[in-house]
């Protein structure tokens, strides 16, 4: 009998599919991991199980029976606790308050038990005690904690759901040795009470410690459930990679160097801000380096301290061997970076207003632009547009009438009015289609060919094998493999992401 | 700013800030205790017994208001229209009480009734903005044009007088002590109970982060509607008081007091975001307007400067507050 069973559930965004096919089963008295790169879908499966996600099809039983999961409410009542990767607190609410939010117990039927809730929390702040760190207790509020402090705290809250099905989407990421090691004690007690449950984690020697059997994802379709004590990390990876990844379709199609000794468009030594420390490398002009690794390791942080948009705390940059500090995006574009973004919403497009005024804003900063007349703001913006192949009704449409992909075409355009030196690519094809995908690609290159350093973080892999010359791994923050060559391939860039940080 | 990642300080932080942490309202306290001395010594009269109950009989309205508009607050949403079902709550039971004849029986009856309409104003309010998914403070500003309508229909000229019995209770003496003290007691009574209850952490937790409160299961639409319950009933106690007050009806009285409860509800201490609202600080916010108010007439500002000294004493003031209290968030 199995404790939870879901079948052929999938789910939509709009266009991009994020679930597939999603098969799961889960025994009781097992630690079931989930394994999938990057928008495998995972959290999507999770989410969906746990009711704030609804599904667009499949089916899912608990205890064999088919149920109907309507939303978090649902699936607490049909026995499901949730840790979610994002977490899911209250910063001003204190820790025990938090812990009991969704069933905060009552007296008399109007007033919370105090009492009963401090008892409650208490049983499972305990089970914690000296591994929580300085300043944390029952009172503290969750907004003052650190960042371990609060992941503690959302374990304490799905604990506290008592579900006889439990799920924990990437609950060891901020928490350190000692912390890891009572909650694994903590799951393998829970295990042998016969609950089922769901963990993932994208550390290998974890996995491997705690896991019963492992569930395969790629794309968004369930591939394999292996027992652990049979296979190796190896075969997992190999079964996360597809089975071309020793294929030379999985190598990189990518220039291994570039020839000549061309000067450094950009050096970064020993740079260190939040979220990345020590990295150190060169970019050559007409480079593309690419960075890999799991999703929020650093790459992101890096690029946008380049680019002066969050701070650098020591560490040096030149561009074009000049030394540069990166104080504002302002001086970083005078400097000649260029940054794009894959959430374009945010850090790109000027909603509601016309394609000219996205794609210039640059060209008045870089050229200390008063007043434009349009006509000859036309003559700059189109070629720069065409160069994209970017399609549009008019200049003076509004930018939000483009589909994703032509919207991230406008925006990179906006950089090609004056020639940047160093461009920035921060996953830079989030939520486009594959035509304006290769699109991109194909002109990045041919920046690159131009004399352009580019630095290019894509949490696709196969953007990085196929446009980079070489690819640096990330895990934790700080760089932890250099792939080169024919190293580029899929394998290894997974096998680095998922060492043991 | 409502993401649980943010950072509201490290911890083992100073005394200050843990005590700002735990009584947010302890700025606007100072700030009311302060503006009480200056009262004092501009016009050592107004420290008396009777300015004070003077000026609690003429706040209490604005304190319950202010304090209507915090529940809302605390889910992140925000009442433009709590003015107005004050302005409705008011034209209708001094209509009804006149109707029916101006005796104790008849006030009471209208008095339940007013609450009623309160709370269907709230109820209106909460459908809107959380199952129609309107965004609160457009869709408030259209129901409250709604009500101040629905007002001018039941008393389209200001001026029908209350009737004795209740505005006399009102502004009289109970065993000696003036009657609004008791209301105080019994606003201060309830907002102690109103604390202890599921639905004043539910709405913080809302307000806080609305999506981890859906995560965690919380009925978050339930729980607004609750809020803006809360918000129609305060709005009605409000009505009630400034009823007693002024001791006649008025289809417009309440509009200009909405946006004063807004700064009351900030002056007191609460992040208009929500997640981070206190009762015993909107009070003292109110109180505050009134004291600024009293102020700028003690000091002896000329009438048509009054308006202007005002602003500027509530600018200050909300900056005094606000700069102590992000202090205790930040």
């Amino acid at each position: 009998m199995s404790k939870l069973r879901l079948n052929g559930v999938s789910k939509a965004y709009g266009a991009t599919l994020a679930l597939r096919r999603g098969d799961l089963e889960i025994a009781a008295g097992e630690v079931h991991v989930l394994m999938g790169s990057n928008g495998s879908g995972k959290s999507t499966l999770c989410k969906i199980i746990a009711g704030s996600v609804r599904p667009d099809g499949g089916q899912l039983l608990i205890n064999d029976k088919p149920v109907a999961i309507s939303g978090p409410q649902a699936a607490r009542a049909a026995g499901i606790g949730i840790f979610y990767q994002e977490l899911s607190l209250a910063s001003h609410r204190s820790v025990e308050e938090n812990i009991c939010l969704s069933a905060l117990p009552r007296k008399a039927g109007l007033f919370i038990d105090r009492a009963v809730l401090k008892a409650r929390a208490q049983r499972y702040i305990a089970l914690f005690t000296d591994v929580a760190g300085e300043g944390f207790h029952a009172e503290a509020l969750v907004g003052n904690l650190r960042a371990d402090q609060r992941q503690l705290v959302e374990i304490m809250k799905a604990l506290a759901s008592e579900a006889p099905i439990l799920i924990f989407d990437e609950p060891t990421s901020a928490l350190d040795r000692a912390q890891v090691d009572r909650f694994f004690e903590i799951l393998r007690g829970l295990k042998a009470q016969g609950r089922g449950i769901i963990f993932i984690s994208h550390r290998m020697d974890e996995i491997t410690a705690i896991g019963d059997r492992v569930t395969i994802i790629r794309d968004g379709e369930t591939i394999d459930t292996l027992k652990l004590s049979e296979t190796d990390p190896g075969t997992v990876i190999r079964l996360m990679v597809g089975g071309s990844s020793d294929m030379p379709a999985a190598r990189s199609s990518a220039p291994a160097a570039v020839t000549g000794e061309a000067e450094a468009a950009i050096s970064v030594r020993n740079l260190s801000g939040k979220g990345f420390r020590n990295v150190n490398f060169d970019v050559a002009r007409g480079e593309i380096l690419g960075l890999g690794g799991l999703h929020g390791q650093g790459q992101s942080a890096l690029l946008r301290a380049i680019f002066g948009a969050s701070p650098v705390a020591s560490g040096e940059l030149t561009i074009g061997g000049e030394r540069y500090d990166a104080k504002s995006p302002r001086d970083a574009i005078r400097r000649g970076c260029a940054y794009v973004s894959g959430d374009r919403g945010r850090d790109g497009v000027i909603s509601g207003r016309p394609i000219i005024e996205n794609v210039t804003p640059i060209h008045y900063l870089r050229d200390r632009l008063m007043i434009a007349r349009p006509s000859r703001l036309r003559d700059k913006a189109m070629p720069a547009l065409e160069a994209m192949h970017t399609k549009f009704a008019s200049l003076f449409h509004p930018i939000n009438s483009l589909s994703g992909g032509n919207q991230q075409k406008v925006i990179i355009a906006r950089w090609l009015i004056d020639r940047p030196d160093v461009l920035l690519l921060d996953d830079p094809t989030k939520g486009i289609d594959l035509q304006a995908k290769s699109d991109l690609f194909a002109l990045i290159r041919q920046l690159a060919a131009e004399g352009l350093g580019i630095l290019l973080y894509s949490s696709e892999d196969a953007e990085l094998l196929g446009n980079a010359n070489r690819i640096l791994v990330f895990n934790g923050g700080s760089v932890t493999r250099e792939l080169t060559g024919d190293d580029r391939t899929r394998y290894n860039l997974y096998q680095a992401a998922y060492e043991a940080a | 700013m409502t993401s649980t990642t943010t950072d509201i300080g490290a911890s083992g932080a100073g005394g200050l800030r843990s005590w700002l942490q735990r009584y947010p309202f302890l700025p606007a306290l100072v700030i009311v205790i302060a503006l009480l001395a200056l009262n004092g010594i501009f016009s050592p009269n107004s420290l008396s017994f009777r300015s004070i109950t003077g000026l609690f009989s003429t706040y209490m309205a604005l304190i319950m208001l202010a304090i209507a508009q915090t529940y809302v607050v605390s889910a992140g949403d925000i009442d433009l229209s709590a003015g107005a079902t004050l302005s409705l709550v008011n034209v209708a039971i001094v209509v009804l009480m006149e109707r029916w004849g101006g005796g104790a029986g008849a006030v009471l009856l209208a008095l339940a009734l007013g609450v009623l309409i309160g709370l269907a104003c709230g109820l209106v309010n909460g459908i809107v903005v959380t199952a129609l998914r309107l965004q609160a403070i457009v869709a408030t500003f259209a129901t409250s044009i709604f009500f101040t309508g629905l007002a001018l229909y039941v008393m389209p000229v200001a001026g029908t007088p209350a009737p004795a019995i209740f505005w006399r209770t009102y502004g009289g003496r109970l065993l000696g002590v003036p009657f609004v003290f008791y209301v105080l007691a019994a606003l201060a009574l309830l907002l102690f109970l109103l604390s202890r209850t599921r639905i004043v952490t539910e709405l913080l937790a809302v307000g806080d982060d609305q999506q981890a409160a859906y995560q965690t299961g919380l009925p978050v639409v339930a729980v607004r509607i609750k809020g803006y319950l809360l918000c129609g009933l305060f709005s009605a106690l409000a009505a009630f008081c400034l009823t007693g007050d002024t001791a006649s009806g008025d289809p417009l009285v309440g509009g200009k007091m909405t946006l004063y409860s807004v700064a009351a509800v900030v002056l007191g201490g609460s992040a208009l975001a929500g997640g981070w609202t206190t009762v015993v600080g909107s009070l003292l916010g109110a109180l505050t307007i009134g004291l600024v108010n009293s102020l700028v007439f003690f000091i002896g500002t000329p009438s048509e400067w009054q308006n202007f000294v005002q602003g500027l004493a509530i600018l200050f003031v909300l900056m005094a507050g606000v700069l102590a209290g992000r202090r205790a968030r930040a």
